[in-house]
């Protein structure tokens, strides 16, 4: 039994990060249809600001959340105005555009900071274990875990229930009806992608201190994050929920009957029939076209 | 400017072939201005990797379907070449039988049933078109008859791909793992041996292209090409007129995995190994890339565009002032093209063509030819 909740308590975990990483992409995607391959870019970035602001200025880890958010943010923001506005009419060109985009941040990083790993500190209130059900389980793990739920729904209310949500409904809806109705589709389309990059920043900063921070590191994410929000059903936050913990639970149980690769494998062919048998998600009952 | 020649422009097959057909004279006449068997290597790997993105142009920029995948056939040939060399080399560090070494470090007894039939070349050959293919036969059955289209089958080749690339990593017993395949005998074929760095491994490598590229140029022009391009600009038409969509887009994905194949296999005797980064995720995303630089919709558009970006790439990488900027200034350059040129660089040379095409006649003509030019015009202006 013990064992059988460790093993829960592994899946958690894997799908918590896999959801902090994909959250941003799922809003991303989900209401503007941009394939942002940068958004791996966007993590390592929220990676290295938090590696940064300890390195040059002594913060720590959570005071830093908060620059890194709104600096990644206004980065995404500049990246909108300045190149994926002009492509909403060829949405398969974006993954081209930010792909490029991907690798020249990738390159400014390793010329700024260096090509070597660099590696941040956990909040050392974090570093002890929290006995849950009577499994030991990193404070880290379980504080990641918590946080998500807590960026899930500020996301969700967000979306939901302020008026910026209501525009960015109606605009991802009808853009042209909406615009008649006065509200300024540019604005809240950069404002959107500003927000979701912000997310994949704070992501960054949260998964630097389990793996070590290096220029290449978003580029795994950023696959595993799309197989997520497509798995979950554009358009459905909740679907992303779902499909981020089924997909941790998935991959923590294979990785014990196998190994990690198979599991990896196991887990994509799995996605594969199953976008090939519902396209639009599995958590989507209907979809508007 | 001549009658003649407008009326030429005017027909855009013609002009097609003629500039497909100088260009490949070019890079066949290449090595007699170029005595250095170094360079000529390079501009042979460079050939190879215009002939993966070639075959990427014939399934996205013909059919509509963008593979994210398509290193993956890439990587088989280029396997299956590699597992023939190998069982061709001289027994050094081998085991009993020729048995590959990493093999023996792997603690591995007897050749796998797998690598069995290697020993025979042509079967080699044959594998490392027929397997691509007939993944590819499969993959797109199993997408296309679900009508998967757009990011989705993107997504779905993007996955196969990173399947393919752990299992190969994975199974380091039989496939050498990370360090893939290595320490290669060489080809030999009709009695001529193809080392990689001589000019009869480069003529193998532009045979190959020109074949491949005037095969992919006679699919675009036969009557399924013309509905692979209906298919890519609006599907349901094509399907309501009674054209069973599926099965073109299965025949435009498998005969671009099996050129890739081909130039997957020409990579390992032009590169002297195989690696498991050829078909990784960064070289699939490349291959996209160069064709939607050189021009997505035009075969030899993404060749040439696959060997100036390889090229610069290469260039620049090794000049001292651009060491360290050099990708900075490519993924600018791709973003740029991206925005500003959606139709690549052979969208600039069909616009000129139109440009030149359209200029009027210095003297006045027969009633018949201006119409016949009028009704051409007209069809290369829908077209």
């Amino acid at each position: 039994m013990e064992f059988f909740l460790q093993q829960i308590m592994t899946g958690l975990s894997i799908g918590s990060i896999l959801l902090l990483i994909a959250l941003g992409l799922a809003i991303i995607y989900g209401s503007m249809g941009v394939i942002n391959m940068a958004h791996g870019e966007f993590v390592m970035l929220g990676a290295y600001g938090a590696w940064a602001m300890n390195a040059f200025f002594g913060v720590g880890l959570l005071p830093s959340l908060i620059v890194v958010f709104l600096g990644v943010g206004a980065l995404g923001w500049l990246v909108e105005r300045g190149v994926i506005r002009f492509l909403y009419r060829r949405t398969l060109d974006t993954i081209l555009a930010t792909w490029g985009l991907g690798v020249m941040l990738q390159q400014m990083i390793r010329l700024s900071a260096g090509g070597e790993l660099r590696y941040v500190e956990m909040p050392s209130v974090l570093t002890g274990t929290v006995g849950i059900l009577g499994v030991d389980v990193p404070g880290y793990r379980v504080f990641i875990f918590v946080f998500v739920a807590a960026l899930f729904a500020v996301t969700w209310y967000l979306m939901f229930r302020t008026t910026f949500g209501t525009k960015l409904r109606a605009v991802v809806q009808d853009r042209s009806v909406a615009s008649c109705f006065g509200i300024d589709a540019d604005k809240v389309y950069s404002l959107t992608f500003a927000y979701g990059a912000g997310l994949a920043g704070l992501a960054g900063a949260l998964v630097a201190p389990l793996k070590s921070v290096s220029p290449e590191m978003g580029t795994t994410y950023v696959v595993d994050a799309f197989f997520v929000v497509v798995l979950g059903g554009v358009q459905s936050l909740f679907g992303t929920v779902a499909s981020a913990l089924m997909l941790g639970e998935l991959t923590g149980g294979l990785a014990y009957l196998w190994n990690d690769t198979i599991a990896k494998a196991l887990v994509l062919l799995a996605i594969i029939v199953l976008i090939r048998f519902r396209p639009q998600g599995l958590f989507v009952s209907r979809i508007r076209s | 400017m001549s009658n003649a020649f407008t009326t030429f422009l005017n027909n855009r097959t013609a002009v097609q072939i003629t500039v497909y057909a100088i260009v490949c004279g070019a890079i066949f006449l290449f090595p007699l201005v170029l005595d250095n068997d170094f360079l000529l290597n390079r501009y042979a790997r460079y050939l190879v990797l215009g002939m993966a993105a070639m075959a990427l142009s014939l399934s996205w920029g013909y059919a509509g379907i963008l593979n994210l995948g398509q290193a993956l056939s890439f990587g088989i040939g280029s396997y299956c070449m590699a597992m023939a060399l190998k069982l061709r080399t001289v027994p050094v560090h081998t085991g009993e039988g020729g048995l590959p070494d990493f093999m023996v470090w792997n603690n591995v007894e007897t050749l796998p049933w797998f690598w069995q039939p290697f020993h025979s070349m042509p079967f080699a050959l044959l594998a490392g078109i027929v397997v691509p293919v007939f993944l590819a036969v499969i993959l797109g059955w199993f997408m296309f008859r679900g009508r998967v289209t757009g990011v989705y089958v993107a997504i779905i080749t993007l996955a196969t791909l990173v399947v393919g690339n752990l299992l190969i990593i994975d199974q380091q017993r039989f496939t050498g793992g990370f360090n893939g395949i290595t320490d290669l005998a060489q080809l030999e074929l009709f009695g001529i041996e193809f080392d990689a760095y001589s000019k009869s491994t480069y003529y193998l490598v532009a045979v190959c292209m020109t074949v491949c590229l005037f095969l992919a140029l006679a699919v675009t022009k036969s009557k399924a090409g013309m509905i692979l391009q209906a298919v890519r600009d609006h599907e349901d038409r094509v399907r309501f007129f009674g054209y069973d969509v599926a099965w073109y887009k299965v025949l435009a994905f498998s005969v671009s995995a099996g050129i890739a194949g081909v130039a997957g296999m020409l990579y390992t005797v032009v590169m002297e190994f195989a690696s498991p980064t050829f078909l990784g995720v960064p070289l699939s995303l490349s291959i996209v890339i160069w064709c939607a630089v050189g021009g997505r919709q035009s075969l030899l558009g993404a060749l040439l565009g696959a060997i100036l970006v390889a090229g610069m790439e290469g260039t620049l990488s090794e000049s001292e002032t651009f060491l360290d900027t050099w990708t900075l200034i490519m993924g600018a350059a791709f973003v740029l093209v991206v925005l500003f040129l959606p139709n690549g660089l052979a969208g600039l040379f069909e616009m000129l063509r139109r440009r030149l095409a359209a200029q009027p006649a210095e003297k006045p003509t027969e009633g018949a030819t201006d119409a016949a030019v009028l009704a051409d015009k007209g069809a290369a202006e829908r077209s």
